[in-house]
């Protein structure tokens, strides 16, 4: 082959192909590697059956952590995810308790209260001043604590129909899955082609800069973590409709999980830089490595390993990059 | 964690009159408390209640003092409640029934402690991973380790030592009560009077003023999450002592509650600001407030709620000007 660089349409690929982060290149290569060794591992793994499953599977920690992208990009962390899951999957089942009149506007009500909620962490980060991993951990005590003054254990029920978000197929792809798929979609052009999503990125790559450009950090500060409330507790819905019923501790676990597809995705915690396309992969790199782990009988304790091993890879990646840049 | 903009120059705190009224005033608002509560529940100032106040009150103490020196310098630690689990499932691994085995345990903690902290200390200050992700992944590995090691249940013999160290007294006081003493006495000489704590300080409140002058920041950091790992294996021993058991969960919560009352105590979570007398404070006033809850026979989930408004409101009050976030 001789060297293509003097044509200009290739001068263009190779400048595209340039501007795609390196973190994005190795998600794509490890999700292939993953794929390849799943495939010659275990004849049960690729098929159409099991991805579709993961599909399935991945919605809640991927709608989850579409919410912490957001906030991440701001230069700050959401570590009350995991109680807010908590806290409106049991607030839907109870409300709900069967009823299927009450569906919607419990459903509208629990995501506006996720919304108002992840809206406060925002703003007493930036008025009060604090740190948001202090607010948003000591937010997560405070909804924790609520939840259980709610109900000790599991509460009411939801009607058969509501679980078609989790189990429902359209054409045989999971509809929560593709719900998922939608909300990401709509983030990236929140992100891209909006004043207030580019003032997320602004804001984490330069509070004072975006301040003296006239972006409102409390504003854009109140949408981010806003967001992420609403996506927590949406995921909580989801949640009830996989289960059929609340739980006052089904959230435990989500706040950490749900910062591992973001950091492996490339989103880097100081803010922004990343995406919400890394996240996506992100977590199909998980839910896929999960799967196989458990085809391969690998035992729990071993998937924890390697959990905290990606973490570690991702992110020193990252640095490396953030350096050379 | 910090953004760049937050690394602007601060000048080095000192025992200033400003950091006295601030630990004042944090004892005034503990003694408000006191006073307050036994107005309420005249069991709270009963000796027993107030033994055992100090009893519950001291293996958090000791992580708190460890994780004050990673906030010191910018970082946190939230590997401490695994170390604690690990460390208590290592102690039982030796199946010891005699108090001669104690030292060995013991060594064999601070040797885990020693390692972790290692590790954490390398992740951040070598290779710039941030606090919160480094120490969350060896969170996780040592998880998988222990459950690993153990096949998911745990060994349950200690020599009666254990059950010395968590519940015994020794002149009428607890002997982990002790133990804490010791550790702030030794800590707190080290923070405040040596010449590694002042570097501590140097390398969190003005971490290129600390380059410029010379100071091996890396080793200091390192250094630091070593002291804060060690610390938490031995306070997870001495849990293990209190509650008279292991289990793979040793410590659960402790890490979120040791940043919790570091930050009550006066400790800034962007490094640099603090001192241990204050982060000891903090760990009493949360103790003393969860016994009330107990005393005043609110639900235990109050204790929850009380928490986050603590955390939140007290660090809203620390903020100074060299604190603020820009914007």
């Amino acid at each position: 082959m001789t060297p293509t660089q003097s044509t200009p349409a290739s001068t263009a690929v190779t400048r595209w192909f340039r501007r795609i982060p390196l973190s994005l290149i190795v998600v794509v290569a490890l999700l292939l590697l993953l794929t390849v060794t799943g495939t010659v591992l275990s004849d049960r793994f690729a098929t159409s059956r099991n991805f579709l499953n993961v599909f399935q599977q991945a919605a809640s920690l991927g709608v989850v952590s579409l919410g912490q992208t957001l906030v991440v990009l701001t230069g700050g962390i959401d570590l009350s995810v995991g109680a807010m899951i908590s806290l409106t999957s049991n607030l839907t089942s109870g409300l709900i308790d069967g009823n299927p009149d009450r569906v919607l506007p419990v459903v509208i009500g629990v995501v506006a209260l996720g919304a108002a909620i992840g809206c406060m962490n925002g703003l007493l980060t930036h008025y009060l001043r604090i740190h948001p991993l202090i607010v948003t951990l000591g937010m997560a005590s405070i909804l924790q604590g609520v939840t259980l003054l709610y109900s000790l254990a599991p509460l009411g029920k939801v009607p058969q129909e509501f679980q078609v978000l989790a189990y429902g197929r359209f054409l045989g792809v999971s509809i929560g899955g593709l719900a998922m798929i939608g909300l990401f979609v709509l983030a990236a052009i929140f992100l891209h082609f909006t004043r207030t999503g580019n003032a997320i990125y602004a804001v984490g790559g330069d509070p004072r800069g975006a301040h003296l450009m006239g972006i409102s950090v409390a504003r854009t500060l109140a949408i981010a973590y806003g967001l992420s409330g609403a996506l927590a507790a949406i995921t909580g819905i989801y949640l009830v409709s996989r289960m059929g019923t609340g739980d006052p501790w089904r959230g435990e676990g989500f706040e950490l999980a749900s910062i591992t597809p973001v950091v492996v995705g490339g989103t880097i915690l100081a803010g922004g830089r990343g995406g919400v396309l890394g996240t996506l992969l992100g977590v199909y790199l998980i839910s896929l490595l999960n799967n196989l782990l458990n085809f391969l009988d690998v035992s729990t304790f071993y998937q924890w390993i390697i959990q905290g091993l990606i973490i570690i890879t991702a992110v020193a990646i990252n640095v490396e990059r953030g350096r050379r840049a | 964690m910090s953004s760049p903009a937050e690394e602007t120059e601060r000048p080095m705190p000192r025992m200033s009159v400003g950091n006295l009224l601030r630990d004042y005033g944090l004892l005034a608002f503990l003694l408000l408390n006191v006073i307050v509560i036994s107005i309420l529940s005249p069991a709270f100032l009963k000796p027993e209640n107030l033994l055992n106040i100090l009893t519950q009150a001291a293996p958090l103490g000791m992580v708190v003092l460890g994780q004050a020196f990673c906030l010191l310098v910018r970082g946190l630690d939230l590997s401490v409640a695994s170390v604690m689990a690990t460390s208590a499932v290592l102690a039982t691994s030796f199946a010891a029934t005699d108090n001669a085995m104690m030292p060995v345990i013991f060594a064999a903690a601070i040797a885990l402690g020693i390692a972790v902290g290692t590790v954490n200390g390398f992740l951040v200050a070598k290779r710039g991973v941030s606090p919160f992700l480094a120490t969350l992944a060896t969170t996780i590995v040592l998880q998988g380790i222990r459950f690993l090691y153990t096949e998911g249940s745990s060994g349950s013999t200690l020599p009666e030592g254990f059950a010395v160290i968590g519940q015994g007294r020794f002149l009428g006081l607890p002997v982990n009560l002790l133990i804490l003493v010791a550790l702030t006495l030794v800590l707190g000489y080290v923070l405040h009077f040596s010449r590694f704590g002042r570097q501590v300080y140097l390398v969190g409140g003005n971490p290129r003023g600390a380059m410029l002058v010379g100071i091996r920041s890396n080793a200091v950091i390192i250094s630091c999450y070593v002291i804060c790992a060690v610390v938490a294996a031995i306070a997870g021993l001495c849990l293990v002592g209190y509650v008279g058991q292991v289990d793979q969960w040793t410590g659960k919560g402790y890490e979120l509650d040791s940043i919790v009352a570091a930050v009550m105590g006066g400790i800034a979570i962007n490094g640099g600001r603090g001192n241990v007398f204050g982060a000891l404070l903090g760990v009493f006033i949360l103790v003393v407030m969860f016994n009330a809850v107990i005393l005043l026979g609110l639900p235990v989930q109050v204790q929850m709620i009380l928490k986050g408004i603590i955390v939140i409101a007290a660090s809203a009050l620390y903020i100074t000007d060299g604190n603020r976030r820009v914007a």
